[in-house]
């Protein structure tokens, strides 16, 4: 999961940026709206958090200019005032939520993976893709009820691929919204992190839960049965 | 007087000074109408005394023209014998028939030497001892004076007669007598026609002086209504064109409201500064301590629990300031549109509740205050239904007009189908301070600026529980003004 952190207080920015990679994020951190308008452009994200009191261009119109340009990823904007001015105007621009500083980091995380998960359809906390359910809240997989044991950076993984269940998820795609930057991308590491989750969620080798679409990418192949009875 | 009186009472200041000095100075239209009425007065009674004089004068001369002309006809027809014995003209060469009627009131008194008396018809069995003899070519107009005949003007004229063989000449002094009722009779109608005239006069000129003064007090009735325009929030200034004299008030009205408005921009820009400044660090505190790992965990919680208390006071005390409140010149802000973008915005954010939000908004149904204010208002009490909700919330606007007052009343009411509030614990929830959930994410500080925002505008606040829908209802009342 890809985030772009725009927030022009440095303690505050590092703070978040280092705990959101320690949850498994993909962190792009800018300090202004000027940087945070070339990241966003550039960068396939999955969520934007931005603060609206930026220096050089307001977050007001970082969130304008983005949507401007045509990006579609949930954006989360953070205000100090938390004047009901500021947020109607934030979210009529494009934005999707808004958090008043200060706040929990961890009402920040759940926040963020509402919003992804939201933006792919899910309307329900757990992602259930016939036995193997995945919990966002409590950041938790089950394979027929019973818990598997994650790396976070597997986690990540599974969660984007069920995020897109159904859908073609290539390579670059993968590294880009689960490694930072300067990931080296020719590393065999993400196949190495897909066959040991193949192993944890399927370990006889009946569900076949993630398929490899050669040379393309792989897919998420269990289709969802979240209820969506509400 | 008439509705110019009432004038000075419509002006926003004039109410405001009403509690301090229980009398009021007289209005504009009474000052003028108060000095034209005794300069009016003052003139027209000068007018009046000064032609009444002269007409007096005018008479007083025709009278003793006519004195003098009788007197002058009598001794013209009056002879004298080779003795010197006086020969008055008989009664049909009379100047005037009123001579030969007795008590006429015209009288006609011939005095000589060695006792000498003679008088007309008119006059016999009157007394005219008072008359003295006066030397030949001597003349003289006296009156009036008091007898017996009552109050009375005369001429006498003195002249020497000579006899035929011009021997002997005598000395004879005619006098010619009015009474004063007679020549006021005259002076008297002269009089009551000059009143009659003179009032009339005095009629129209008031009046048409009133019809001015309305005229001339147009501007200002017209800066009254501009103003209450701008109370009424339906204008941003005093915009009319106003005369001259009046441009000096209104300009200095409008850079007051200006600056009025200005300031409290500043003010809010300021206090958002100031929140901006204040909540970054404690931010940056609160995600570092949380981000932080291992040691001494309660004493970092306590460090926590101590910034979450900052932080809800600064929250509550920098919402607290920006609250304008009740103000005179506030402009009035439509609520639809406003209430329409905060729920849009509420349903994004709680688009996983489903939260289906109704709503009952007056089109007319407007908030005199700033728009923050409103939408503070609003939107802490919808937050909280949305938080609550569990799949239906109803805003309800409702104008209240009230007769005689500028801005009507306003009815806001929030209603969802939560579990709501129990009554006994109503009071608790609105105690300032009190978080009323804990388990919802938010400041609960949201009723609190809620009910101060209510308070700095004299409203009032009201929590019981939706008829329709059985959860809590939050309902606003703000009095009309």
């Amino acid at each position: 999961m890809r985030i772009l952190l725009v927030e022009d207080e440095a303690p505050l920015r590092e703070t978040l940026a280092a705990r959101l990679k320690r949850d498994g994020f993909a962190v792009d951190a800018a300090q202004d709206g000027e940087e945070g308008i070339y990241l966003g452009r550039e960068v396939p994200f999955d969520l934007a958090i931005i603060d609206l009191g930026l220096p050089k261009m307001s977050g007001m119109d970082l969130v304008k200019a983005l949507r401007e340009a045509g990006q579609r990823y949930p954006i989360l904007i953070l205000t100090a005032r938390g004047s009901w001015q500021d947020k109607v105007e934030g979210l009529k621009y494009g934005a999707d939520d808004y958090l008043v500083k200060p706040f929990h980091v961890e009402e920040l995380l759940a926040r963020i993976n509402a919003l992804v998960r939201r933006a792919s359809g899910w309307s329900k906390p757990i992602l259930a893709c016939g036995m193997i359910k995945l919990d966002t809240t409590a950041q938790t997989v089950t394979v027929e009820g019973k818990l598997v044991d994650l790396t976070s950076y597997e986690y990540k993984v599974l969660e984007y691929l069920m995020l897109h269940a159904g859908e073609l998820v290539s390579k670059a795609d993968l590294t880009e919204h689960i490694y930072q930057q300067d990931f080296d991308r020719d590393s065999n590491v993400l196949e190495v992190f897909i066959g040991r989750l193949r192993r944890k969620l399927d370990p006889e080798g009946t569900l076949k839960p993630i398929e490899t679409v050669r040379g393309r990418g792989y897919r998420f192949a269990i289709p969802r049965t979240d209820g969506d009875d509400e | 007087m008439d509705a110019d009186t009432a004038l000075p009472s419509r002006a926003p200041t004039a109410t405001t000074n009403e509690l301090e000095s229980p009398r009021r100075p007289l209005s504009l239209a009474a000052r003028a109408a108060i000095a034209t009425g005794f300069v009016l007065a003052g003139f027209l009674g000068l007018v009046g005394l000064t032609l009444s004089q002269a007409n007096n004068e005018r008479a007083l001369s025709a009278l003793h023209d006519r004195l003098q002309n009788f007197a002058i006809a009598y001794i013209t027809n009056t002879d004298v014998n080779r003795y010197g014995n006086k020969l008055l003209p008989p009664s049909d060469t009379l100047p005037d028939p009123n001579f030969s009627r007795p008590g006429s009131g015209l009288y006609a008194v011939a005095v000589g030497e060695y006792g000498f008396h003679w008088e007309s018809a008119s006059a016999i069995g009157r007394d005219f001892s008072f008359l003295k003899p006066l030397q030949p070519g001597e003349s003289q107009f006296i009156g009036p004076i008091d007898t017996r005949m009552g109050r009375l003007y005369y001429y006498s004229y003195g002249v020497a007669l000579d006899t035929d063989d011009k021997k002997k000449s005598v000395q004879l002094t005619m006098t010619v007598a009015q009474t004063e009722a007679q020549f006021e009779g005259d002076n008297a109608v002269f009089r009551r026609t000059l009143v009659i005239w003179l009032s009339i006069l005095g009629v129209m000129l008031i009046v048409l002086q009133l019809l001015l003064l309305r005229w001339s007090l147009t501007p200002l009735r017209k800066v009254a209504s501009d103003m209450s325009r701008v109370e009424r929030g339906d204008s941003e200034q005093l915009d009319s064109q106003y005369p001259l004299e009046l441009t000096g008030l209104t300009e200095r009205i409008n850079a007051f409201i200006n600056n009025e408005r200005e300031q409290r921009t500043r003010y809010r820009h300021t206090l958002a500064d100031l929140a901006h400044s204040l909540k970054t660090p404690l931010a940056v505190i609160r995600s570092q301590l949380e981000s932080a790992a291992g040691d001494e965990p309660s004493r970092r919680n306590g460090v926590l629990v101590q910034v979450r208390r900052m932080d809800e006071l600064v929250a509550y005390q920098l919402s607290r300031a920006a609250t304008s409140g009740r103000q005179t010149f506030a402009s009035a802000v439509p609520i639809a549109g406003h209430a329409e973008d905060l729920v849009q915005s509420l349903e994004k954010v709680y688009a996983a509740k489903n939260v289906l939000c109704e709503f009952d908004i007056d089109d007319d149904a407007v908030f005199y205050g700033e728009q923050g204010d409103l939408l503070e208002l609003m939107g802490n009490l919808l937050e909280n239904a949305f938080k609550w909700a569990g799949h239906r919330v109803l805003l309800i606007v409702k104008t209240q007009p009230s007769p005689g007052r500028q801005r009507p009343g306003l009815r806001l009411s929030v209603e969802d189908d939560g579990p709501g509030i129990a009554e006994d614990k109503i009071d608790k929830v609105l105690q300032r301070g009190v978080r009323g959930d804990e388990r919802v994410q938010g400041h609960g500080i949201g009723l609190s600026i809620v009910q101060d925002i209510v308070h700095a505008y004299q409203g009032e606040l009201v929590v019981d529980r939706s008829p329709e829908f059985g959860g809590a209802r939050f309902s606003v009342k703000l009095a009309a003004s």
